[in-house]
């Protein structure tokens, strides 16, 4: 006999929950349909178990527990720190916008490496570049990607692994292009441009929604982005052309190194002249991929998420600010 | 931490950053970087970690070219965009780089900015 029970639901903080849940309670072999109402936090299940309800909730709970979500006969009240948290995420989250700034501003990383760009010192210039006004950009981008990815915990380690990749084939590869076609093919600014803004909007949204604004009414993101969202979590090929990406994002050092790789005349030194830059910029990135992963599971998670909240929509507003007046929108703000 | 601590430091931090952007001195005095020769007037700027000087003023109503400087330069600084000329390229790490702007009109600056857009340069005519 086909009989309907609702539980009620924790930890459904994003619009993929509800596929995420969904996917895996029909996956039991005793339940015929499964149906998340996000708004009202409930989970409907139609089974022919004649199990009693709490064990149900019990048995599913196992289910989706590594995913972070409880289920529960009776409503669970959510305790409500998110107050608490916010208001010390805000000056951490600030503190590092500052130390980011502070140490471009201070022109330390502007020494100039003389002579010809050898792989070397293609690597030092990557290592230079992944702390640098760069780091806006794509640093930005893999932190709020990262962070997003962990908070709806979906393989990220796999993820993360398949997006660095991706990021060192496609330098690798387009710097051997680069080195055999031998001469500019077109480096677009415009096109460069526009990449960095939708990348600094990414940005912002993803820094909002970590940041709980649009929590409240379960708005995630518009269906579009967050189909894409969860795209880059559940396959293979998204993360990949994500970190392939990265290659044409407006980055200074990127294009220098791009334009060394073009008068670098031969494929293989192209090639090696790029590998060695995004092996360069790979540390600090897998830090800050790997080290939201880490945070994510741990028990400072809530906090870690605010705060890098605050991080991420700094760094989308100072790129999209600097994007539009790359682009001649409007005037340049501030000369970082 | 306490609420109110946290919003005190809250805006502590917030005016920190508002100064980080908006301040910085100008280490040029406008004008000594502006040269005529052969009755051409060349402005000179150095393009390595931001533009250097950023706000130049020289004459309008002659022939004017920029001459733009870099030294080991790998940063933003080195893709150059200068909208009012066409202009837009990616400067050689070290050298020197031609660009002509044409002839001037009083009161219509030019302007150059990075192809990240962080940094840029504004150069004034005047009459």
């Amino acid at each position: 006999m086909l009989k309907k029970y609702t539980f009620h639901v924790t930890g459904t903080h994003c619009a993929s929950c509800k596929i995420l849940i969904e996917d895996i309670l029909k996956e039991q072999d005793f339940i015929k349909s499964a149906e998340v109402d996000l708004k009202k936090e409930t989970v409907s299940i139609e089974t022919e178990s004649g199990r009693d309800i709490s064990e149900l909730a019990r048995t599913l709970t196992d289910k989706i527990k590594p995913n972070g979500y409880v289920l529960s006969v009776q409503k669970i009240m959510e305790e409500n720190k998110s107050d608490d948290t916010i208001w010390k995420a805000v000056p951490i989250g600030l503190g590092f916008l500052i130390i980011f700034f502070i140490l471009q501003k201070s022109g330390i990383l502007n020494f100039g490496i003389g002579g010809a760009i050898t792989p070397t010192t293609g690597f030092i210039i990557g290592l230079i570049a992944s702390v640098s006004s760069c780091l806006a950009v794509v640093g930005g981008l893999v932190l709020s990607l990262s962070a997003k990815i962990s908070e709806d915990n979906v393989s990220d380690t796999k993820t993360f692994m398949l997006f660095h990749f991706g990021r060192l084939a496609s330098f690798a590869l387009l710097g051997g292009v680069l080195g055999a076609v031998g001469n500019a093919i077109g480096i677009n600014f415009t096109f460069s441009a526009i990449l960095g803004i939708i990348a600094s909007v990414v940005m912002l949204l993803l820094g909002l929604n970590l940041l709980g604004i649009f929590a409240k009414n379960r708005v995630a993101l518009p269906a579009g982005i967050f189909n894409f969202f969860r795209k880059i979590e559940h396959k293979t090929f998204a993360p990949l052309l994500v970190g392939f990406g990265t290659f044409f994002l407006p980055c200074g050092f990127t294009q220098s190194m791009q334009v060394a790789a073009l008068g670098s005349g031969s494929p293989m030194s192209g090639f090696l002249i790029m590998s060695a830059f995004a092996l360069g910029t790979l540390p600090m990135l897998a830090l800050l991929s790997f080290g939201s992963a880490s945070f994510a599971h741990s028990k400072h998670a809530p906090f870690f998420f605010k705060s890098a909240g605050v991080v991420v929509v700094g760094l989308g507003i100072f790129a999209l600010l600097a994007g539009l007046a790359g682009l001649g929108i409007i005037n340049p703000i501030f000369n970082i | 931490m306490n609420k109110t601590v946290s919003i005190i430091i809250t805006l502590g931090l917030v005016v920190a950053l508002g100064v980080i952007f908006i301040g910085g001195e100008e280490k040029t005095p406008a004008g000594n970087n502006v040269a005529i020769k052969d009755g051409i007037q060349y402005i000179t700027i150095d393009a390595k970690g931001g533009y250097s000087p950023r706000v130049s003023r020289a004459k309008a109503g002659i022939p004017t070219k920029l001459i733009m400087k870099t030294n080991g330069t790998y940063d933003c600084s080195a893709s150059l965009l200068v909208r009012s000329a066409q202009f837009q390229q990616i400067l050689p790490q070290t050298g020197e780089t031609e660009i002509d702007i044409g002839i001037p009109k009083a009161g219509v600056p030019v302007q150059g900015v990075c192809g990240m857009g962080m940094y840029s340069f504004q150069i004034n005519f005047e009459s």
